[in-house]
């Protein structure tokens, strides 16, 4: 056939898959609108007002956009860790737990080494990633060999995680002069700023990085190769040679380093001390993040920013006293009943039909 | 039903233009392979499936079979080959489930149920007990309550999708005796098999079916078990190939004593010892479910549920894994490309390479642009039309068949195991998929064809074994001296020949 006919129609082809994904962004956008509007006849607020704030607002000024941009960070890690795991057809939910300890490790461990050793972010980075990819490895091993459902495992690994987190933290790794914190960072275990004047920390390069490196790996490696066969179709992986027992244990320990580097990357360049006292959600965000995504690392920017945005445009709004907070979690929902229906079903069909 | 179509979303056309009539008070066979199209016809018939044309009558009145339902309330039931039954239940809410018999105030009424289902059981000499659980009860007296079920609804006419394959030679007298009571009260019944001795024992007459179509209806008394076996499994379009006389070298593959257990402590595969050689085409033959599907999963390594020992080149194996056994040139064109041979979710050349991306990788980084080149001259040399970037599920079945092909006949491999390679498939195709095998075999492989397609065993074949309930039932070494009367008399179990050039 015709090699240009046939560019042409895949292009094209293209193009209908982001135009899809465009309307389904404003019908999104559109129900959001709507609800606020809604809720702004219910509450007798200035609709033109909310309206402005919340879709403009964070956009207003270079603060705001900083707000955005540092909203995404932790969702960038999340999502590309969710998206390895879930290609490979593994509902893994330790990137929650993993980002959480990952942000605890860095915050414990910058202030503990000799303020001279060079490359303290660097070292406090590999350590987060490292520890959470060896706890990630207990529900992967778990699947592969004993057959256990990595999604109940990986949730009871959550709570262990925090509970061990938080006693460590009030008993033994807490700073003395304040209640369940870490001691505050000094400016050399920090990672160095892009714009100061916005908060705007490196952290946000070295997130997308890890979404480009995501993709290449998934769509470029041997192993991003099996783990994608293997979460299609595992009797296709399994008969064609493909070792996708071992794809079904890497993906997740790479998915927990990923999301323990992002919860570290995140305390160093925008936090600077431990203090959750409790799962701070960005791994189920990550889950939001994949699906609108469609399970892709190369598309997590844009759907990490779109959150984002959203986000912040509701949390002004609810600082504007308007509409509640909880507003966005309604548009989050609707989000996900777009963009997700076809994908979720798709990854539940994964779950149920064929098992790893 | 007349001129019944049936195509599958997935392009598979499962029925061809089918007739069928049923006459009141007659017990009708539907005979045919594994595949024929037999069950999907029956269940256009009680409305499980609609048709993608075609017109069905019953009682001479044009009818619509939307749903289940519907079957139900003209008196259409069907007994499914694996039992619909809830376990944790008695037999009489069993029976009664979805229609159960209340009293006035809404309640369930046990007394009445219990008492039906007596009554029920006595008029059709089905000896069961209302309150056992069905949990509990043996497979034969499970089957009684699906067909008491079906008789609750009010059905006067019964499908039976091969009752007897799970019940013992006694249970299946006694089921052949209540059937024909049943038949005696005017009821219909149509049984699904392909077990040429349950049609002259029981049946009147009997429709055929061989991919997807219907070859005739006939009275049973008309013809013998010999002519059915023909049409079951017969073939009249010869694809005839010119391939030149094989010339068999060393030993590759090595059976000996390959045992494969099953449920009921019967064997899958029971003792099989064979050896496939270099440049010959070893043809597997056989009705499907008779044991070579096991064969082919130990040879690839996909199942180690066996005994008795498996040696490729030499090699035992027992420990290997399937990427071990590709690695030694073993490949493996699959019975389903859907489920096992394609991920339907990927590209065409993703699907192309999976067999070697983790071979030819570098530094871990798979070589999509090389290995897009080859891919590019595959498709040429397979006639393949499409783009590498397409997903696979673009594809027509006969061309992803090809792509299976392609992709296991590429780097010579050593044996190549071909589970039913054209099944599903156009004649165009089939054509080509034949010359290739025989064009692999010629450059020195072992070719291990798995096949119930008489035309293709005949026209492939430089040796055959025919499979019969997990034994190997002939050997028949000079296939061009063999006939297709002789050879479905061997599938079918009719007869067999003791086989004694087997040498370990």
């Amino acid at each position: 056939m015709n090699r240009k006919l046939m560019d042409g129609i895949r292009r094209r082809r293209l193009w209908r898959s982001l135009l899809r994904t465009g309307m389904t962004g404003a019908a999104a956008l559109l129900i959001a609108m709507g609800i606020l509007a809604l809720s702004c006849a219910a509450t007798g607020y200035d609709a033109a007002g909310t309206f402005r704030q919340f879709f403009l607002g964070p956009v207003e000024s270079p603060y705001e956009i900083g707000e955005v941009l540092l909203e995404c960070v932790p969702l960038l890690f999340t999502g590309t860790a969710v998206c390895i795991m879930n290609r490979c057809g593994q509902f893994n939910m330790f990137v929650e737990g993993g980002f959480f300890l990952g942000a605890f490790v860095a915050g414990v461990l910058a202030p503990m080494l000799p303020a001279g050793m060079p490359m303290i972010p660097v070292l406090c980075l590999l350590a987060a990633a490292l520890i959470c990819g060896a706890l990630g490895y207990i529900p992967a091993k778990m699947k592969a060999s004993l057959g256990v459902d990595e999604f109940v495992s990986s949730l009871m690994l959550n709570y262990i995680v925090f509970w061990v987190v938080m006693y460590l933290l009030h008993e033994v790794f807490g700073d003395p002069d304040t209640v369940n914190k870490t001691r505050y960072l000094e400016d050399y275990m920090k990672l160095p700023f892009l714009d100061e004047s916005i908060r705007l920390s490196g952290n946000l390069l070295i997130a997308v990085g890890a979404c480009l490196l995501g993709g290449l790996f998934l769509f470029r490696t041997k192993w991003g190769y099996t783990i994608r066969m293997t979460g299609d179709n595992p009797r296709f992986a399994g008969y064609s040679g493909l070792r996708s027992g071992q794809a079904v244990v890497y993906s997740q320990i790479i998915g927990a380093m990923t999301a323990g580097f992002g919860g570290a990357a995140f305390l160093l360049g925008s936090y600077y001390r431990f203090e959750w006292t409790a799962l701070p959600n960005y791994g189920f965000d990550g889950f939001v993040v994949a699906i609108i995504a469609g399970n892709n690392p190369f598309y997590v920017p844009f759907a990490a920013l779109f959150l984002s945005y959203l986000r912040v445009g509701a949390l002004q709004t609810a600082r504007m006293g308007s509409v509640p907070n909880e507003l966005i979690y309604v548009i989050q929902a609707v989000m996900i009943i777009l963009f997700g229906a076809k994908t979720f079903g798709d990854m539940l069909k994964r779950r149920g039909g064929k098992k790893v | 039903m007349r001129n019944i179509t049936m195509r599958y979303a997935n392009g598979v056309l499962a029925n061809d233009h089918v007739n069928f009539s049923l006459e009141e008070g007659e017990i009708h066979a539907i005979a045919g392979e594994n595949g024929a199209g037999k069950s999907t016809v029956m269940k256009i018939l009680c409305g499980a499936q609609s048709p993608t044309s075609g017109e069905i009558r019953f009682c001479g009145e044009p009818v619509q079979i939307s749903s289940p339902k519907a079957a139900a309330a003209l008196g259409i039931g069907m007994v499914y080959q694996h039992f619909m039954l809830v376990n944790e239940f008695p037999v009489y809410q069993n029976i009664f489930l979805g229609a159960e018999l209340c009293d006035k105030r809404g309640v369930l009424d046990k007394k009445r149920m219990i008492q039906k289902t007596r009554e029920l059981s006595e008029k059709y000499d089905m000896a069961v007990d209302p309150e056992a659980l069905c949990g509990a009860l043996p497979v034969g007296v499970a089957q009684k309550v699906e067909i008491l079920k079906a008789l609750a609804r009010g059905s006067r006419l019964l499908i039976l999708d091969e009752p007897t394959a799970v019940l013992t030679p006694q249970e299946t007298e006694q089921l052949f005796a209540q059937l024909r009571k049943m038949r005696g009260d005017k009821c219909s019944i149509v049984i699904i098999t392909h077990k040429l001795k349950e049609i002259t024992a029981l049946c009147d007459r009997v429709t055929i079916m061989r991919q997807g179509k219907d070859m005739g209806t006939y009275r049973v008394s008309d013809v013998t078990e010999e002519d059915i076996s023909r049409l079951m499994v017969g073939s009249d379009v010869s694809l005839t190939l010119d391939k030149p006389a094989a010339r068999p070298g060393e030993v590759l593959v090595r059976v000996k004593d390959l045992t494969v257990p099953g449920a009921g402590g019967k064997n899958r595969v029971d003792h099989v010892s064979f050896q496939a050689r270099q440049g010959e085409i070893l043809c597997l033959a056989g009705v499907e479910g008779n044991g070579q599907q096991q064969v082919v999963e130990c040879l690839t390594a996909i199942s180690k549920r066996y005994s008795g020992e498996i040696q490729v080149m030499g090699r035992d194996i027992r420990q290997a894994r399937t990427w071990d056994v590709r690695a030694m040139g073993v490949s493996h064109i699959p019975e389903d490309r859907m489920a096992m041979g394609t991920d339907q979710d990927a590209s065409i050349l993703e699907n192309l390479i999976a067999v070697c991306a983790e071979k030819e990788s570098r530094l871990g980084l798979v070589p999509y642009a090389a290995l897009a080149r080859r891919g590019e001259r595959q498709m040429q040399a397979y006639a393949v039309k499409g783009s590498l970037r397409d997903s696979i599920s673009s594809l027509s079945g006969g061309n992803m068949q090809k792509v299976v092909i392609a992709r296991e006949l590429e780097g010579d491999p050593a044996v190549v195991v071909a589970d039913q390679p054209t099944r599903g498939v156009d004649v165009g195709a089939i054509a080509f998929i034949h010359r290739q095998l025989v064009r692999i075999r010629d450059q020195g492989s072992a070719v291990i064809l798995v096949s119930a397609d008489m035309a293709e065993v005949f026209n492939l074949a430089d040796r055959i074994l025919v499979f019969h309930e997990g034994e190997i039932a002939a050997e028949i070494t000079d296939v061009k001296r063999a006939t297709e009367e002789q050879l479905g008399r061997y599938m079918l179990g009719v007869e067999r020949s003791e086989v004694s050039a087997i040498e370990p």
